[in-house]
């Protein structure tokens, strides 16, 4: 890309905390934030998971969000995360305006729809929640707690929506359209994705170990991060710092089934393929890859033979941080890029936790703490269906 | 900025009205129900029995659409598939809700899970077509359609595509549509409550085109002069001023606060332009501007504007369309300008 | 109790049953019972179904014949046809 979209401002909150430096704290001590089930009524409790270790009503009080206002939990959790990013950025609610606002989901209100669902059709009540049920209504709540952005849309694309958040607000730049645009997804856990994924027989009972030979799929987790991408010019102008730069993206569909990648990861090669083409860098630039990684029998050997036929002998250190976070489906491509970011800025590798074993013909994951000083890394999202995003990010030269 | 000429080589939809068919336009169905479900084609010619079990009716719809409209374009391929949808499958996010909340959390089906995700749709068209190009979907109420084609749009503008399949694409099922009316979502004062699917295929080729996408603007929550600028920006960037277009195509539907709405703000935007309706032909739905921008498109190659598209019924007029502006702001919140021209 | 010894079905009724509640499970609507071959291969050619199917398969096992089936990967030798399937679930059905 000719002119560089910087990223000004980042918020997140996960299974290893509120915030950036929580997250970082976690990633450098190696400490996973997944365990036993403790907020969402289930009667699955056999499944680790990666919950924001937060209640609805204790994310309310931290928003100041009195009971009778109507929300949900992935709203809540992206209103944590987008006010960290917003502040970081110095963007205060008269500037947004000026401002526009992408955010992936797919559960949307699911959490209060189920909840509620007989309570609907009988008309017993809860029907304010029903106006709530869609995932551009999630959107619109996380961005109007903050004030009145000038555009606000809404990315579904399951596993990489937050990550084809980031594509569109870049798209938005460097089009002209805005200068700087809010990217990134929140997902709450709700029993329809858990059961759903269970009956897909592709959750783990035990804590997830993605590229291990002993894998048996995948922990759930949740949370949101937001990212604030800015064009260069509007950066200097109004004299805020770049966490990191966007030099590069891609999406391509892998076209092979509704809920398997293809053997070949022919939708993955051809994202990470254009992301470091649009970057103008080749494979051996890119100092390690945050794997979407999510532990299934299938997602690893895929990916594992795409980021093959990309990098040929030469992989980069490889590592999914699903194991810190579980998979936080919809809010994955942001909340590991944000991981991502982290690394740039710091010098380390995120370690993939849990791996002991090396799959066959499967890439050997970084497993022991790595210090390394980090240029451009690429950070892959791999939604059902074969939506298939990549990121390239780089460290920030810029003072 | 390149070039940016970007054409509208086909449209086709299945809604209230006929389906895969232009006939709305001498023989309207005009439907009488707050709640009607769209005439459907036979699936057999797109989908084959062992695919079709699973399938919903959205997912068939956006079949049919889009290998019709990918057949009609003249390309053999697209370079992007690009999805909106309000509410997603609709029908199988139901069974599987439906069993979780009645029956418990064991022993459910994996196939209602696995095709109830929005993203289910514009997958399931690369799955069927073999097209491993852009694929995404949008979700954001009654834009959804609107964003799907933004997203496109701004493809066109850096030149990264040439081509794209635009989708808009919703379902209500009776269980839906009792939660949503109740809900006071849907089905308010006298809207018709219908169903969208809409597949648009967009490309450089001005010959054998509908018309010309000359471009569009979302916003959010827009002052009145902001929705001006932003209506100046758009005719300026097309090289046209607001005396070159013909009719406003607006998103009245039947609920009043809304059509008030769109009346004042014409009135303020548009002077005294002739402004045009759809929804009473083909219902509202969050996707319902596909079929919206699909009527407009037919409107411009056919050459004419059908009588009873006009809102005022007093002042139908036989002129020849040459450029039409489209203006979505349903939901009140989210504002779309899209300018379609011959 | 030896539940197995208290089953009367014969092979031929359970192949019938089960022809019909594979129909029901796997929507394959325009189908009959008549239809389907006991001995042809459910997965691949034959009736051409997927690796999907092959769960809802499993989900049909534990709720109509109480086996529960912990690693899918063994679906594909209970799978391979009707007249196995049903001979599976004749050694352990626990209903």
């Amino acid at each position: 890309m000719t002119n560089p979209i910087l990223i000004t401002g980042m918020g997140i909150v996960s299974a290893v905390g509120l915030g950036k430096a929580k997250s970082l704290e976690a990633l450098l001590d190696c400490r996973s934030g997944v365990g036993k089930l403790k907020y969402l009524k289930t009667e699955h409790t056999e499944f680790p998971v990666g919950e924001v270790k937060l209640s609805d009503s204790e994310m309310r009080t931290m928003l100041g969000l009195p009971k009778n206002v109507v929300t949900t939990r992935t709203a809540l959790m992206g209103m944590l995360a987008l006010e960290e990013a917003l502040k970081e950025a110095g963007l205060s609610a008269d500037m947004l305006p000026e401002v526009g606002f992408v955010s992936g989901t797919t559960v949307g209100g699911m959490d209060m729809s189920e909840l509620y669902y007989l309570d609907y059709i009988d008309g017993k009540g809860h029907m304010e929640y029903i106006a709530v049920h869609d995932c551009g209504s999630c959107s619109e709540m996380i961005a109007d707690h903050f004030g009145k952005f000038a555009f606000i849309s809404t990315l579904s694309t399951a596993c990489s929506s937050a990550a084809n958040a980031i594509i569109l607000g870049a798209n938005m730049i460097r089009c002209g359209e805005a200068e700087i645009v809010v990217v990134g997804g929140s997902e709450c856990i709700t029993k329809f994705h858990l059961n759903g994924f269970n009956s897909l027989m592709i959750l783990d009972t035990e804590p997830c170990r993605p590229f291990d030979a002993t894998r048996r799929g995948l922990n759930l987790g949740e949370g949101a991060a937001y990212l604030i991408l800015e064009s260069a010019e509007s950066a200097r102008r109004r004299g805020v710092k770049a966490q990191a730069v966007l030099s590069g993206y891609g999406n391509a569909c892998d076209a092979f089934h509704q809920t398997a990648s293809s053997p070949d990861g022919e939708g993955a090669y051809r994202a990470m393929k254009e992301a470091l083409e649009l970057a103008q860098l080749q494979p051996d630039d890119v100092d390690y890859i945050n794997a979407h990684g999510t532990g299934t029998s299938n997602n690893d050997v895929s990916e594992s033979q795409a980021m093959k036929r990309l990098f040929g002998d030469q992989v980069p250190p490889v590592s999914s941080t699903k194991p810190f976070t579980g998979h936080t489906t919809s809010a994955s491509g942001s909340i590991e890029a944000v991981f991502c970011i982290l690394a740039l800025q710091h010098g380390f590798l995120p370690i993939n936790l849990n791996w002991s074993q090396p799959m066959e013909d499967g890439i050997i994951p970084v497993s022991k703490p790595t210090k390394k000083e980090l240029r451009h890394v690429l950070c892959n999202a791999f939604g059902f269906g074969g939506n298939d995003s990549s990121i390239l990010l780089s460290k920030s030269d810029l003072p | 900025m390149k070039n940016n000429d970007v054409y509208v080589l086909s449209a086709k939809q299945v809604s209230i009205q006929q389906p895969l068919s232009e006939d709305w336009m001498e023989q309207p169905i005009f439907p009488e129900e707050p709640y009607v479900r769209s005439l459907d084609p036979d699936f057999k010619k797109y989908v084959s029995p062992i695919e079709a079990r699973r399938m919903g009716k959205i997912l068939k719809r956006a079949l049919a659409t889009s290998k019709e409209a990918i057949a009609d374009s003249g390309l053999e391929t697209v370079d992007a598939i690009v999805t909106g949808t309000g509410y997603g499958c609709v029908e199988n996010t139901e069974f599987f809700l439906d069993a979780l909340c009645k029956e418990g959390e064991q022993l459910l089906k994996p196939t209602f899970f696995m095709q109830s995700t929005h993203n289910t749709i514009s997958s399931l068209i690369a799955i069927q077509t073999k097209n491993h190009s852009f694929n995404a979907t949008y979700a954001h109420k009654s834009i959804s359609f609107d964003s799907a084609l933004h997203d496109a749009w701004l493809q066109f503008s850096l030149g990264k595509i040439n081509s794209a399949l635009v989708g808009g694409h919703d379902e209500m099922t009776p269980v839906f549509y009792h939660i949503l009316k109740r809900g006071d979502v849907m089905g308010k004062d006298n809207e018709i409550c219908g169903e969208a699917a809409v597949s648009v295929v967009l490309g450089r080729n001005a010959e054998k085109s509908l018309c010309k996408l000359s471009g569009m603007r979302v916003l959010y929550h827009p002052t009145i002069e902001t929705l001006s600028k932003a209506v100046a920006i758009l005719l300026k960037n097309a090289g046209k001023r607001i005396e070159d277009v013909d009719f406003i195509l607006t998103g009245i539907s039947g609920h009043e606060e809304s059509d008030q709405a769109y009346l004042a703000e014409s009135e303020t935007l548009f002077g005294q332009m002739p402004l045009l309706k759809y929804k009473h032909l083909f219902g509202e739905s969050f996707t319902a501007s596909g079929l919206g921008f699909y009527v407009a498109a037919q409107c411009l190659k056919a050459g004419k504007v059908p009588a009873h598209l006009f809102v005022n019924q007093e002042a139908t007029s036989e002129k020849q369309p040459h450029c039409i502006l489209l203006y979505n702001r349903s939901d009140g919140k989210n504002f779309t300008l899209t300018l379609l021209e011959k | 109790m030896n539940f197995k010894s208290l089953n009367h079905t014969t092979m031929e009724e359970l192949i019938y049953r089960l022809k019909q509640e594979i129909i029901e499970a796997l929507n394959l609507e325009d189908m009959k019972p008549e239809d389907i071959d006991e001995n042809a291969p459910l997965f691949g050619e034959g009736l051409g179904l997927d690796s999907i199917d092959a769960l809802e398969l499993i989900v049909l096992m534990e709720k109509n014949y109480g086996i529960k089936l912990q690693d899918p990967s063994k679906g594909k030798e209970i799978f391979k046809s009707v007249t196995v399937m049903a001979e599976y679930i004749q050694k352990n059905r626990t209903k």
